[in-house]
């Protein structure tokens, strides 16, 4: 009540002096008001909503061997990837040896020889809780009569995937070695394969 | 005669004030408009080329879908995935700001990015270089005004599996990141 009272006193004092105060009040509103507000900096909001869903999923890589270069362990082409070459270069049963040092050669009984180069298999999970998966093989078309081809001396399949090992361990080398078996009745040709390996989640 | 010529100037000069009263009335009138121009900006997300088609494209509510995403799989259209460790994989789309200004002097404008929650586990949210968490973090500070700025939204994903760190599996999940602009 106090403070009104001085307000009336005021406004119904005003004279010629108190409008011109008003006055110079107002545009000095006025002029800083633009000034003010350029001031002040302008701002937007915006919202991005992200949705997706996660799937467990495991890989499987061929490396080199660690023991690459030495008798039995040929390098890969295109290592680190799951799609990789093996050259076992040129060999022949008179002669009991293969074009590459690489490559491991010998002979099983009397009338077969054997070529073999080992390579490593890695299968890595993510956001999975399979404990350990299960590797297989297949070959993509029927050897040639007397030509068998088998990893780990177990004999593959171009009919479906045949097992190799029921529980491996996720994320740590696996050693596998290929290996081809010719009989010396064969007759001299390109012995070409792919072989698909598949990793299962236990 | 002289009657008859007085009469006829009498009614010539009534004819002629008579059709002075025929010209047509004007009035004019004037309107006092107002406009008060107020500065303003806002902002806008718009697909890019490369990344995700956005729901709400052209708008400040817009959504990303990344469809299911994996260390190894398949990915959608417009999702890449930069790395993969042992530990984590990451996921990208590409989006792009415009902000749009009016009345504003300003030469550029800082944007700002938070997440409207923490994330769910396993997951780190980045946009460009910089990690989101639920403070304001700086994304740019000198956006262009009134073009498309191509920013990377990258999703790294805990390869843990569910429960022991890492992200629930097969189920969708949705993060909402709010951006500020504002102008410098």
């Amino acid at each position: 009540m106090q403070v009104g009272k001085k307000v009336l006193i005021v406004m119904v004092g005003s004279s010629n002096f108190v409008a011109h105060a008003w006055k110079a009040l107002l545009l000095a509103c006025c002029l800083v008001y633009p000034i003010v507000g350029q001031g002040q900096a302008a701002s937007a909001t915006a919202q991005l909503t992200i949705t997706m869903s996660v799937q467990s999923s495991i890989s499987l890589i061929f490396q080199n061997n660690p023991a690459v270069g030495t008798t039995g362990f040929c390098p890969l082409t295109n290592p680190g990837t799951n799609n990789v070459g093996l050259d076992l270069g040129t060999a022949a049963f008179p002669s009991g040896s293969d074009s590459f040092p690489c490559v491991a050669y010998a002979h099983i009984g009397s009338a077969t020889y054997q070529v073999s180069s080992g390579f490593d298999v890695m299968v890595t999970k993510a956001n999975s809780s399979s404990p350990n998966y299960r590797l297989a093989a297949e070959i993509s078309v029927a050897p040639p009569a007397n030509v068998v081809w088998l990893v780990n001396n177990v004999t593959l399949s171009n009919t479906g995937f045949t097992q190799l090992d029921a529980s491996d361990a996720y994320g740590t080398r696996v050693t596998k070695t290929l290996q081809v078996q010719v009989k010396n009745t064969v007759p001299a040709q390109l012995l070409q394969e792919t072989i698909t390996f598949l990793a299962t989640a236990n | 005669m002289k009657e008859y010529s007085q009469i006829r100037k009498i009614a010539m000069i009534a004819l002629l004030l008579a059709s002075a009263s025929l010209v047509a009335q004007t009035a004019t009138g004037t309107i006092n408009a107002t406009l008060v121009n107020k500065s303003a900006i806002s902002l806008i997300f718009d697909s890019d080329p490369g990344g995700v088609t956005l729901g709400g494209n052209g708008s400040s509510t817009a959504s990303v879908n990344l469809g299911t995403i994996s260390a190894f799989g398949p990915l959608a259209p417009g999702v890449t995935r930069p790395s993969v460790t042992a530990s984590n994989y990451t996921v990208r789309t590409l989006f792009d700001v415009q902000v749009i200004q009016g009345g504003v002097a300003s030469p550029n404008y800082t944007l700002s990015a938070q997440l409207a929650a923490v994330a769910p586990t396993g997951f780190t949210y980045a946009v460009d270089a910089v990690t989101l968490t639920t403070a304001v973090q700086t994304i740019q500070a000198n956006g262009a005004y009134n073009t498309d700025v191509r920013h990377a939204l990258n999703l790294t994903v805990s390869t843990a599996a569910p429960g022991a760190g890492g992200p629930a599996v097969g189920t969708p999940l949705t993060t909402t990141i709010n951006f500020t602009a504002t102008s410098n």
